[in-house]
Protein backbone atom coordinates (compact mmCIF):
# COMPACT_ATOMS: atom_id res chain seq x y z
CA UNK A 1 0.00 0.00 0.00
CA UNK A 2 1.45 3.31 -0.84
CA UNK A 3 1.67 5.70 2.22
CA UNK A 4 -0.56 8.91 1.62
CA UNK A 5 2.07 10.54 3.67
CA UNK A 6 4.93 10.40 1.34
CA UNK A 7 2.99 11.69 -1.51
CA UNK A 8 4.58 14.69 -2.99
CA UNK A 9 1.79 17.54 -2.93
CA UNK A 10 2.49 20.92 -4.97
CA UNK A 11 1.20 24.02 -3.00
CA UNK A 12 0.46 26.94 -5.25
CA UNK A 13 0.88 30.48 -4.23
CA UNK A 14 -2.35 32.31 -4.64
CA UNK A 15 -2.55 34.66 -7.86
CA UNK A 16 -3.39 38.33 -6.88
CA UNK A 17 -5.72 39.42 -9.73
CA UNK A 18 -5.66 42.53 -10.51
CA UNK A 19 -8.35 44.94 -9.50
CA UNK A 20 -9.83 47.85 -10.96
CA UNK A 21 -11.82 49.51 -8.51
CA UNK A 22 -10.13 51.82 -6.43
CA UNK A 23 -11.51 50.93 -3.26
CA UNK A 24 -11.77 46.66 -3.81
CA UNK A 25 -9.03 46.56 -0.87
CA UNK A 26 -11.62 48.27 1.15
CA UNK A 27 -14.46 46.64 0.44
CA UNK A 28 -12.45 43.34 0.84
CA UNK A 29 -11.46 44.60 3.97
CA UNK A 30 -15.57 45.11 4.75
CA UNK A 31 -16.37 41.39 3.67
CA UNK A 32 -13.72 39.56 5.19
CA UNK A 33 -14.26 41.19 8.87
CA UNK A 34 -17.96 40.47 8.44
CA UNK A 35 -17.25 36.70 7.30
CA UNK A 36 -15.09 36.96 10.54
CA UNK A 37 -18.18 38.41 12.72
CA UNK A 38 -20.47 36.61 11.41
CA UNK A 39 -19.83 32.25 11.02
CA UNK A 40 -23.00 29.94 11.04
CA UNK A 41 -21.98 26.64 11.54
CA UNK A 42 -23.98 23.44 10.02
CA UNK A 43 -25.67 21.70 12.92
CA UNK A 44 -24.26 18.04 11.73
CA UNK A 45 -22.07 17.06 14.28
CA UNK A 46 -20.40 13.30 13.81
CA UNK A 47 -19.05 11.59 17.35
CA UNK A 48 -18.64 12.51 20.77
CA UNK A 49 -17.46 15.97 20.53
CA UNK A 50 -21.09 17.15 19.55
CA UNK A 51 -22.01 17.22 23.42
CA UNK A 52 -19.50 20.08 23.80
CA UNK A 53 -21.25 22.17 21.54
CA UNK A 54 -24.57 22.57 23.34
CA UNK A 55 -22.86 23.89 26.56
CA UNK A 56 -20.55 26.18 24.16
CA UNK A 57 -23.90 27.51 22.17
CA UNK A 58 -26.37 28.27 25.33
CA UNK A 59 -26.20 30.54 28.46
CA UNK A 60 -22.71 29.45 30.05
CA UNK A 61 -20.84 30.62 27.16
CA UNK A 62 -23.00 32.07 24.76
CA UNK A 63 -21.50 31.32 20.86
CA UNK A 64 -23.96 34.10 19.79
CA UNK A 65 -21.79 37.28 21.52
CA UNK A 66 -19.58 36.41 18.78
CA UNK A 67 -21.84 36.12 15.85
CA UNK A 68 -21.48 31.85 15.86
CA UNK A 69 -25.38 30.79 14.90
CA UNK A 70 -26.32 27.63 14.60
CA UNK A 71 -28.08 26.60 10.72
CA UNK A 72 -29.71 23.36 9.28
CA UNK A 73 -28.98 23.07 5.85
CA UNK A 74 -25.25 23.28 3.91
CA UNK A 75 -26.87 25.85 1.64
CA UNK A 76 -26.64 28.28 4.50
CA UNK A 77 -23.25 27.44 6.83
CA UNK A 78 -20.08 28.39 6.57
CA UNK A 79 -18.49 26.25 9.10
CA UNK A 80 -18.77 22.35 8.88
CA UNK A 81 -17.93 21.11 12.66
CA UNK A 82 -16.51 17.75 12.02
CA UNK A 83 -16.75 16.88 16.45
CA UNK A 84 -14.79 13.75 16.61
CA UNK A 85 -14.43 10.25 14.98
CA UNK A 86 -15.45 9.80 11.14
CA UNK A 87 -16.48 6.51 9.72
CA UNK A 88 -15.92 5.55 6.62
CA UNK A 89 -19.61 5.32 6.15
CA UNK A 90 -19.62 9.02 7.65
CA UNK A 91 -17.53 10.72 5.96
CA UNK A 92 -18.96 10.10 2.54
CA UNK A 93 -21.84 12.11 3.79
CA UNK A 94 -19.64 14.67 5.03
CA UNK A 95 -17.72 15.02 2.13
CA UNK A 96 -21.27 15.76 0.45
CA UNK A 97 -22.09 17.89 3.15
CA UNK A 98 -19.08 19.43 2.32
CA UNK A 99 -19.52 20.27 -1.36
CA UNK A 100 -22.90 21.69 -1.20
CA UNK A 101 -21.91 24.52 0.43
CA UNK A 102 -21.58 27.59 -0.86
CA UNK A 103 -18.01 29.42 -0.59
CA UNK A 104 -16.39 30.50 1.28
CA UNK A 105 -16.59 27.43 3.53
CA UNK A 106 -14.30 26.45 6.32
CA UNK A 107 -13.83 23.05 8.23
CA UNK A 108 -13.25 22.78 11.59
CA UNK A 109 -11.87 19.20 13.31
CA UNK A 110 -12.72 18.85 16.93
CA UNK A 111 -11.27 15.76 18.76
CA UNK A 112 -8.03 14.47 18.54
CA UNK A 113 -9.98 11.79 16.64
CA UNK A 114 -10.11 13.88 13.43
CA UNK A 115 -6.16 14.55 13.92
CA UNK A 116 -4.76 11.31 13.82
CA UNK A 117 -8.01 8.75 14.71
CA UNK A 118 -7.53 9.21 18.20
CA UNK A 119 -8.24 6.16 19.91
CA UNK A 120 -9.89 4.54 16.86
CA UNK A 121 -6.22 4.30 15.44
CA UNK A 122 -6.40 0.59 14.94
CA UNK A 123 -10.06 0.57 13.59
CA UNK A 124 -10.78 -0.46 10.15
CA UNK A 125 -13.48 1.63 9.25
CA UNK A 126 -12.82 4.72 10.73
CA UNK A 127 -11.07 7.64 8.72
CA UNK A 128 -7.99 8.44 10.83
CA UNK A 129 -6.50 11.80 9.38
CA UNK A 130 -9.30 14.21 8.22
CA UNK A 131 -7.10 16.72 6.31
CA UNK A 132 -6.31 14.04 3.53
CA UNK A 133 -10.18 14.17 2.25
CA UNK A 134 -11.15 17.90 3.28
CA UNK A 135 -9.25 20.69 3.73
CA UNK A 136 -9.21 21.55 7.53
CA UNK A 137 -9.16 24.89 8.49
CA UNK A 138 -8.42 24.78 12.04
CA UNK A 139 -7.94 21.50 14.39
CA UNK A 140 -9.24 21.68 18.14
CA UNK A 141 -7.32 19.26 19.81
CA UNK A 142 -8.65 17.09 23.06
CA UNK A 143 -10.48 14.22 23.81
CA UNK A 144 -13.19 16.07 24.53
CA UNK A 145 -12.02 19.47 24.01
CA UNK A 146 -13.80 21.78 26.83
CA UNK A 147 -16.33 24.49 25.62
CA UNK A 148 -13.54 26.99 26.55
CA UNK A 149 -11.11 25.20 24.01
CA UNK A 150 -13.77 25.28 21.18
CA UNK A 151 -14.71 29.21 21.85
CA UNK A 152 -11.01 29.86 21.86
CA UNK A 153 -10.37 27.79 18.70
CA UNK A 154 -13.33 29.71 16.88
CA UNK A 155 -11.88 32.77 17.66
CA UNK A 156 -8.54 31.47 16.43
CA UNK A 157 -10.73 31.10 12.93
CA UNK A 158 -12.00 34.78 13.32
CA UNK A 159 -8.61 36.25 13.29
CA UNK A 160 -7.38 33.70 10.42
CA UNK A 161 -10.57 34.47 8.15
CA UNK A 162 -10.10 38.29 8.83
CA UNK A 163 -6.31 38.15 7.72
CA UNK A 164 -7.45 36.07 4.85
CA UNK A 165 -5.14 33.20 6.02
CA UNK A 166 -8.38 30.16 6.33
CA UNK A 167 -8.87 29.93 2.86
CA UNK A 168 -8.93 25.94 2.68
CA UNK A 169 -11.67 26.02 0.27
CA UNK A 170 -9.53 27.19 -2.36
CA UNK A 171 -6.72 24.38 -1.88
CA UNK A 172 -9.88 21.76 -2.22
CA UNK A 173 -10.42 23.47 -5.68
CA UNK A 174 -6.70 23.87 -6.36
CA UNK A 175 -5.65 20.37 -5.47
CA UNK A 176 -8.99 18.49 -5.94
CA UNK A 177 -6.84 15.49 -7.62
CA UNK A 178 -5.28 14.69 -4.29
CA UNK A 179 -8.38 14.87 -2.54
CA UNK A 180 -10.51 12.71 -4.78
CA UNK A 181 -7.44 10.30 -5.49
CA UNK A 182 -7.64 9.99 -1.44
CA UNK A 183 -11.25 9.56 -1.06
CA UNK A 184 -11.51 7.11 -4.09
CA UNK A 185 -8.84 5.08 -1.86
CA UNK A 186 -11.40 5.07 0.97
CA UNK A 187 -14.65 4.37 -1.00
CA UNK A 188 -13.61 2.72 -4.11
CA UNK A 189 -13.30 4.10 -7.94
CA UNK A 190 -16.78 4.55 -8.48
CA UNK A 191 -17.25 7.24 -5.97
CA UNK A 192 -18.70 9.99 -6.92
CA UNK A 193 -20.75 13.17 -5.94
CA UNK A 194 -23.24 15.39 -7.26
CA UNK A 195 -21.11 18.31 -6.80
CA UNK A 196 -19.32 19.71 -9.86
CA UNK A 197 -16.18 20.29 -8.41
CA UNK A 198 -14.07 20.88 -11.48
CA UNK A 199 -16.65 23.08 -12.86
CA UNK A 200 -17.02 25.12 -9.62
CA UNK A 201 -13.11 25.63 -9.79
CA UNK A 202 -13.14 26.95 -13.08
CA UNK A 203 -16.30 29.66 -12.59
CA UNK A 204 -14.33 30.83 -9.43
CA UNK A 205 -11.00 30.98 -11.67
CA UNK A 206 -9.66 28.70 -8.63
CA UNK A 207 -8.19 25.67 -11.54
CA UNK A 208 -4.90 24.45 -10.99
CA UNK A 209 -2.47 22.12 -12.20
CA UNK A 210 -3.53 19.78 -9.27
CA UNK A 211 -7.28 20.45 -10.43
CA UNK A 212 -7.25 17.55 -12.82
CA UNK A 213 -5.38 14.65 -12.87
CA UNK A 214 -5.02 10.59 -13.25
CA UNK A 215 -8.16 10.27 -9.95
CA UNK A 216 -10.36 13.49 -11.75
CA UNK A 217 -9.90 11.40 -15.03
CA UNK A 218 -10.75 8.06 -13.33
CA UNK A 219 -14.09 9.94 -12.10
CA UNK A 220 -14.88 10.92 -15.09
CA UNK A 221 -14.82 7.30 -16.51
CA UNK A 222 -17.27 6.12 -13.85
CA UNK A 223 -19.86 8.94 -13.30
CA UNK A 224 -23.00 8.29 -13.75
CA UNK A 225 -24.99 11.00 -15.10
CA UNK A 226 -27.59 12.77 -12.48
CA UNK A 227 -30.88 11.93 -13.39
CA UNK A 228 -33.61 13.95 -12.19
CA UNK A 229 -35.92 12.18 -9.75
CA UNK A 230 -39.43 11.30 -11.17
CA UNK A 231 -42.40 9.82 -9.25
CA UNK A 232 -45.17 8.95 -11.32
CA UNK A 233 -48.50 8.93 -9.83
CA UNK A 234 -50.76 5.84 -11.48
CA UNK A 235 -54.82 6.57 -10.93
CA UNK A 236 -56.82 3.73 -10.86
CA UNK A 237 -55.68 0.55 -11.36
CA UNK A 238 -53.07 0.20 -8.60
CA UNK A 239 -55.19 0.72 -5.97
CA UNK A 240 -56.76 -2.76 -6.33
CA UNK A 241 -53.03 -4.48 -5.65
CA UNK A 242 -52.97 -3.04 -2.45
CA UNK A 243 -55.84 -4.90 -1.60
CA UNK A 244 -57.53 -5.08 1.75
CA UNK A 245 -57.24 -1.44 2.98
CA UNK A 246 -59.39 -0.42 0.39
CA UNK A 247 -62.12 -2.90 0.89
CA UNK B 1 -45.68 68.58 -3.39
CA UNK B 2 -43.02 68.64 -5.76
CA UNK B 3 -41.98 65.56 -7.53
CA UNK B 4 -38.44 65.82 -6.41
CA UNK B 5 -39.58 65.26 -2.89
CA UNK B 6 -41.68 62.88 -3.60
CA UNK B 7 -38.99 61.21 -5.51
CA UNK B 8 -36.66 61.94 -2.38
CA UNK B 9 -39.47 60.40 0.16
CA UNK B 10 -39.82 57.00 -2.22
CA UNK B 11 -35.99 56.41 -1.87
CA UNK B 12 -35.89 57.30 1.83
CA UNK B 13 -38.77 55.87 3.21
CA UNK B 14 -37.77 52.04 2.53
CA UNK B 15 -33.97 53.17 3.48
CA UNK B 16 -35.55 54.05 7.18
CA UNK B 17 -37.65 51.27 6.86
CA UNK B 18 -34.23 49.05 6.13
CA UNK B 19 -32.09 50.89 9.40
CA UNK B 20 -34.89 50.61 11.50
CA UNK B 21 -35.41 47.10 10.75
CA UNK B 22 -31.94 45.84 11.49
CA UNK B 23 -32.59 47.40 15.05
CA UNK B 24 -35.68 45.88 15.29
CA UNK B 25 -33.75 42.26 14.48
CA UNK B 26 -31.50 43.19 16.85
CA UNK B 27 -34.14 43.52 19.68
CA UNK B 28 -36.01 40.18 18.16
CA UNK B 29 -32.07 38.35 18.86
CA UNK B 30 -31.60 40.13 22.20
CA UNK B 31 -34.80 39.18 23.46
CA UNK B 32 -34.25 35.88 23.20
CA UNK B 33 -31.17 35.75 24.91
CA UNK B 34 -32.29 37.42 27.61
CA UNK B 35 -34.89 34.94 27.81
CA UNK B 36 -32.31 32.73 27.94
CA UNK B 37 -29.68 33.79 30.23
CA UNK B 38 -27.56 34.89 27.66
CA UNK B 39 -25.71 37.78 26.47
CA UNK B 40 -26.95 38.17 22.79
CA UNK B 41 -24.84 39.05 19.81
CA UNK B 42 -23.37 42.77 19.21
CA UNK B 43 -24.88 45.66 17.70
CA UNK B 44 -24.22 45.74 14.36
CA UNK B 45 -24.44 42.19 14.27
CA UNK B 46 -27.82 41.51 11.41
CA UNK B 47 -25.87 43.96 9.50
CA UNK B 48 -22.60 41.33 9.55
CA UNK B 49 -24.53 38.87 8.60
CA UNK B 50 -26.35 40.61 5.59
CA UNK B 51 -22.89 41.51 4.54
CA UNK B 52 -21.25 38.72 5.10
CA UNK B 53 -24.31 36.88 3.10
CA UNK B 54 -24.00 38.74 -0.13
CA UNK B 55 -20.18 38.59 -0.31
CA UNK B 56 -20.41 34.60 -0.19
CA UNK B 57 -20.13 32.98 -3.80
CA UNK B 58 -22.16 30.11 -5.45
CA UNK B 59 -22.34 28.57 -8.79
CA UNK B 60 -25.75 26.78 -8.20
CA UNK B 61 -28.36 28.37 -9.87
CA UNK B 62 -32.38 27.02 -9.42
CA UNK B 63 -33.39 28.73 -12.34
CA UNK B 64 -34.68 32.49 -13.01
CA UNK B 65 -37.90 32.14 -11.03
CA UNK B 66 -35.95 31.57 -8.16
CA UNK B 67 -34.35 34.68 -8.44
CA UNK B 68 -37.66 36.42 -9.08
CA UNK B 69 -39.48 35.43 -6.46
CA UNK B 70 -36.64 36.55 -4.10
CA UNK B 71 -37.08 40.26 -5.63
CA UNK B 72 -40.94 39.97 -5.49
CA UNK B 73 -40.48 39.11 -1.50
CA UNK B 74 -38.33 42.52 -1.38
CA UNK B 75 -39.63 44.27 -4.09
CA UNK B 76 -42.98 43.76 -2.12
CA UNK B 77 -41.94 45.03 1.03
CA UNK B 78 -40.22 48.05 -0.41
CA UNK B 79 -43.87 48.99 -2.14
CA UNK B 80 -45.36 48.63 1.24
CA UNK B 81 -42.94 50.87 2.83
CA UNK B 82 -43.86 53.74 0.01
CA UNK B 83 -47.28 53.47 1.93
CA UNK B 84 -46.56 53.73 5.24
CA UNK B 85 -46.73 57.33 6.27
CA UNK B 86 -43.98 57.98 8.88
CA UNK B 87 -43.68 61.13 11.17
CA UNK B 88 -42.71 63.88 7.93
CA UNK B 89 -43.03 61.76 4.94
CA UNK B 90 -46.28 60.46 3.23
CA UNK B 91 -44.58 59.12 0.25
CA UNK B 92 -47.58 58.03 -1.67
CA UNK B 93 -49.77 56.66 1.72
CA UNK B 94 -52.55 59.65 1.07
CA UNK B 95 -53.44 57.86 -3.14
CA UNK B 96 -52.52 54.48 -1.99
CA UNK B 97 -54.94 53.87 1.13
CA UNK B 98 -55.23 50.56 3.41
CA UNK B 99 -56.49 48.56 0.75
CA UNK B 100 -53.60 48.61 -1.19
CA UNK B 101 -51.34 48.01 1.71
CA UNK B 102 -52.88 44.67 2.81
CA UNK B 103 -52.88 43.56 -0.84
CA UNK B 104 -48.96 44.50 -1.53
CA UNK B 105 -48.22 42.86 1.53
CA UNK B 106 -49.12 39.89 -0.01
CA UNK B 107 -46.97 40.01 -2.85
CA UNK B 108 -43.84 38.84 -0.85
CA UNK B 109 -45.82 35.53 0.12
CA UNK B 110 -46.86 34.47 -3.40
CA UNK B 111 -43.22 35.51 -4.50
CA UNK B 112 -41.46 33.17 -1.88
CA UNK B 113 -44.04 30.68 -3.15
CA UNK B 114 -42.99 30.67 -6.80
CA UNK B 115 -39.09 31.06 -5.93
CA UNK B 116 -39.25 28.13 -3.64
CA UNK B 117 -41.52 26.14 -5.75
CA UNK B 118 -38.56 26.23 -9.00
CA UNK B 119 -35.95 24.67 -6.14
CA UNK B 120 -37.89 21.67 -6.13
CA UNK B 121 -36.53 20.31 -2.52
CA UNK B 122 -39.72 19.02 -1.09
CA UNK B 123 -38.74 20.63 2.51
CA UNK B 124 -38.96 23.83 0.97
CA UNK B 125 -42.49 22.90 -0.86
CA UNK B 126 -43.89 21.31 2.71
CA UNK B 127 -42.44 24.56 4.11
CA UNK B 128 -44.16 27.09 1.84
CA UNK B 129 -47.34 25.08 1.18
CA UNK B 130 -47.44 25.45 5.10
CA UNK B 131 -47.13 29.58 4.54
CA UNK B 132 -49.28 29.58 2.68
CA UNK B 133 -52.27 28.01 4.60
CA UNK B 134 -51.15 30.38 7.73
CA UNK B 135 -51.32 33.08 5.03
CA UNK B 136 -54.91 31.92 4.84
CA UNK B 137 -55.28 31.69 8.80
CA UNK B 138 -53.79 35.15 9.75
CA UNK B 139 -55.65 37.18 6.89
CA UNK B 140 -58.84 36.61 8.17
CA UNK B 141 -58.26 38.02 11.53
CA UNK B 142 -56.53 40.97 9.81
CA UNK B 143 -59.10 41.87 7.03
CA UNK B 144 -61.52 41.86 9.65
CA UNK B 145 -59.52 43.97 11.75
CA UNK B 146 -58.46 46.54 9.00
CA UNK B 147 -62.24 46.52 7.60
CA UNK B 148 -62.99 47.59 11.62
CA UNK B 149 -60.87 50.38 11.81
CA UNK B 150 -61.24 51.81 8.25
CA UNK B 151 -65.31 51.59 8.91
CA UNK B 152 -64.57 53.71 12.63
CA UNK B 153 -62.78 56.50 10.64
CA UNK B 154 -64.80 56.65 7.71
CA UNK B 155 -61.70 56.29 5.76
CA UNK B 156 -59.30 53.98 3.94
CA UNK B 157 -56.75 56.72 3.82
CA UNK B 158 -53.72 56.01 6.23
CA UNK B 159 -52.59 60.18 6.56
CA UNK B 160 -56.44 60.61 7.09
CA UNK B 161 -56.45 57.87 9.79
CA UNK B 162 -53.48 59.05 11.62
CA UNK B 163 -54.62 62.68 11.57
CA UNK B 164 -58.21 61.87 12.97
CA UNK B 165 -56.20 60.02 16.07
CA UNK B 166 -53.55 62.55 16.97
CA UNK B 167 -56.12 65.12 17.06
CA UNK B 168 -57.73 63.40 19.88
CA UNK B 169 -54.82 62.44 22.06
CA UNK B 170 -54.75 59.25 23.78
CA UNK B 171 -58.14 59.08 23.83
CA UNK B 172 -58.63 59.39 20.20
CA UNK B 173 -56.47 56.57 19.48
CA UNK B 174 -57.49 53.31 17.65
CA UNK B 175 -56.66 51.19 20.36
CA UNK B 176 -58.92 53.18 23.02
CA UNK B 177 -61.89 53.33 20.79
CA UNK B 178 -61.38 49.46 19.40
CA UNK B 179 -59.51 47.83 22.49
CA UNK B 180 -61.39 44.70 20.85
CA UNK B 181 -60.19 45.12 17.31
CA UNK B 182 -56.60 45.83 18.92
CA UNK B 183 -56.40 42.65 21.09
CA UNK B 184 -57.46 40.78 17.56
CA UNK B 185 -55.13 42.75 15.32
CA UNK B 186 -52.43 41.58 17.93
CA UNK B 187 -53.27 38.04 17.30
CA UNK B 188 -52.94 38.88 13.39
CA UNK B 189 -49.96 40.25 14.28
CA UNK B 190 -48.15 37.11 15.71
CA UNK B 191 -49.08 35.39 12.90
CA UNK B 192 -48.16 37.46 10.77
CA UNK B 193 -44.72 37.35 12.21
CA UNK B 194 -44.21 33.92 11.86
CA UNK B 195 -43.80 33.70 15.43
CA UNK B 196 -43.51 30.81 17.95
CA UNK B 197 -46.86 29.49 18.32
CA UNK B 198 -47.04 29.64 14.54
CA UNK B 199 -44.18 29.39 13.15
CA UNK B 200 -44.52 25.39 12.04
CA UNK B 201 -43.71 26.50 8.17
CA UNK B 202 -40.26 27.35 9.55
CA UNK B 203 -39.36 24.18 11.75
CA UNK B 204 -35.79 24.06 11.58
CA UNK B 205 -35.38 20.70 13.43
CA UNK B 206 -38.53 19.01 11.08
CA UNK B 207 -38.39 20.85 7.98
CA UNK B 208 -35.37 22.57 7.92
CA UNK B 209 -36.71 26.36 8.06
CA UNK B 210 -39.20 25.27 5.38
CA UNK B 211 -38.69 28.08 2.66
CA UNK B 212 -35.28 28.95 2.82
CA UNK B 213 -33.65 25.40 2.55
CA UNK B 214 -32.11 25.88 -0.40
CA UNK B 215 -31.78 29.74 0.01
CA UNK B 216 -27.85 30.24 -0.08
CA UNK B 217 -25.16 32.91 -0.17
CA UNK B 218 -27.47 36.10 -1.79
CA UNK B 219 -30.93 34.73 -1.29
CA UNK B 220 -30.57 34.05 2.06
CA UNK B 221 -29.12 37.64 2.31
CA UNK B 222 -32.29 38.49 0.73
CA UNK B 223 -34.51 37.13 3.09
CA UNK B 224 -32.64 38.63 6.04
CA UNK B 225 -33.52 41.79 4.08
CA UNK B 226 -37.12 40.68 3.33
CA UNK B 227 -37.29 40.28 7.66
CA UNK B 228 -36.07 43.47 8.26
CA UNK B 229 -38.81 44.95 6.23
CA UNK B 230 -41.41 42.42 7.42
CA UNK B 231 -40.86 43.56 11.19
CA UNK B 232 -40.86 47.21 10.30
CA UNK B 233 -43.83 47.19 7.76
CA UNK B 234 -46.05 45.30 10.48
CA UNK B 235 -44.97 47.17 13.41
CA UNK B 236 -45.71 50.57 11.78
CA UNK B 237 -48.62 49.12 10.37
CA UNK B 238 -50.14 48.42 13.49
CA UNK B 239 -48.90 51.93 15.35
CA UNK B 240 -50.64 53.52 12.38
CA UNK B 241 -54.35 51.71 12.83
CA UNK B 242 -53.97 51.67 16.79
CA UNK B 243 -51.30 53.48 18.52
CA UNK B 244 -52.09 57.42 17.03
CA UNK B 245 -49.12 57.16 14.41
CA UNK B 246 -45.95 58.87 14.94
CA UNK B 247 -46.09 62.86 16.40
CA UNK B 248 -42.37 62.97 15.69
CA UNK B 249 -39.94 59.95 15.11
CA UNK B 250 -39.22 59.44 18.77
CA UNK B 251 -42.12 58.40 20.00
CA UNK B 252 -43.19 56.91 16.43
CA UNK B 253 -39.89 54.60 16.74
CA UNK B 254 -40.87 53.69 20.67
CA UNK B 255 -44.12 52.82 19.97
CA UNK B 256 -43.00 50.90 16.68
CA UNK B 257 -40.56 48.92 18.92
CA UNK B 258 -42.84 48.34 21.60
CA UNK B 259 -45.31 46.82 19.74
CA UNK B 260 -42.84 44.65 17.84
CA UNK B 261 -41.31 43.49 20.99
CA UNK B 262 -44.51 42.04 21.93
CA UNK B 263 -44.66 39.32 19.32
CA UNK B 264 -41.05 38.52 20.58
CA UNK B 265 -41.40 38.33 24.19
CA UNK B 266 -44.69 35.94 23.43
CA UNK B 267 -43.20 33.67 20.92
CA UNK B 268 -39.66 32.55 23.05
CA UNK B 269 -42.19 31.16 25.52
CA UNK B 270 -44.21 29.32 23.91
CA UNK B 271 -43.52 25.77 21.30
CA UNK B 272 -45.86 25.89 18.19
CA UNK B 273 -48.97 25.01 16.91
CA UNK B 274 -49.68 22.28 13.97
CA UNK B 275 -51.34 24.12 10.91
CA UNK B 276 -54.75 22.82 11.34
CA UNK B 277 -54.43 23.65 15.03
CA UNK B 278 -53.23 27.17 13.96
CA UNK B 279 -55.95 27.33 11.48
CA UNK B 280 -58.61 26.42 13.98
CA UNK B 281 -56.72 29.14 16.69
CA UNK B 282 -56.60 31.73 14.24
CA UNK B 283 -60.64 30.94 13.07
CA UNK B 284 -62.03 31.27 16.12
CA UNK B 285 -60.29 33.36 18.65
CA UNK B 286 -59.15 36.50 17.26
CA UNK B 287 -62.18 36.66 14.24
CA UNK B 288 -64.39 35.98 17.20
CA UNK B 289 -63.09 38.52 19.26
CA UNK B 290 -62.70 41.08 15.60
CA UNK B 291 -66.27 40.74 15.01
CA UNK B 292 -67.27 41.37 18.24
CA UNK B 293 -64.97 44.47 18.24
CA UNK B 294 -66.54 44.75 14.84
CA UNK B 295 -70.40 44.74 16.26
CA UNK B 296 -69.56 47.49 18.80
CA UNK B 297 -67.59 49.96 15.82
CA UNK B 298 -70.84 49.58 13.72
CA UNK B 299 -73.79 50.00 16.37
Amino acid sequence: MKNMKEIDIPIEASVEQSRTNPLARVFDELVRFCRSRSMFMLHYCTGCGAIELPPAMTSRFDMERLGIQPMVTPRQADILLITGYVSIKTLKRVILTYEQMGSPKYVIGICSCTVNGGMYWQSYATAKQLDQYLPVDLYIAGCMPRPEAVLEGMRKLMDRIRSGEADGWKDYYRRYDWYLGNQQHLFGDDWQTPADVIGEASHYDLAGSGTEGEHTHLLQQCQKPLEPQQTFFQIGGSLEVKGESHE
Amino acid sequence: MSIQILLMELVLMPLVAFVVGLFLVLMLRRIGAKLQRRVGPPMMQPLYDIVKLYGKKTQISHGWMHDIGIIMAVGGYVAAETLLPVPGMDGIADKGGLVTLVYVMMIPSLGLALGVGQCANPNGSIGIARALTAMLAYDVPFVIVVFGVAWYFGTTNLVDIIAIQQAGGVAGWGATAMPLLAIAGLFALQGMLGKQPFEIYIAPAEIATGPMVEMSGKYLGGLFVMQCFQLYTAGVLYVSLFLGGGENWLFFLLKVFVVVAIPMTVAFLFPRYKTEQMIRLMWKWPVMIGLLGLAFVMH
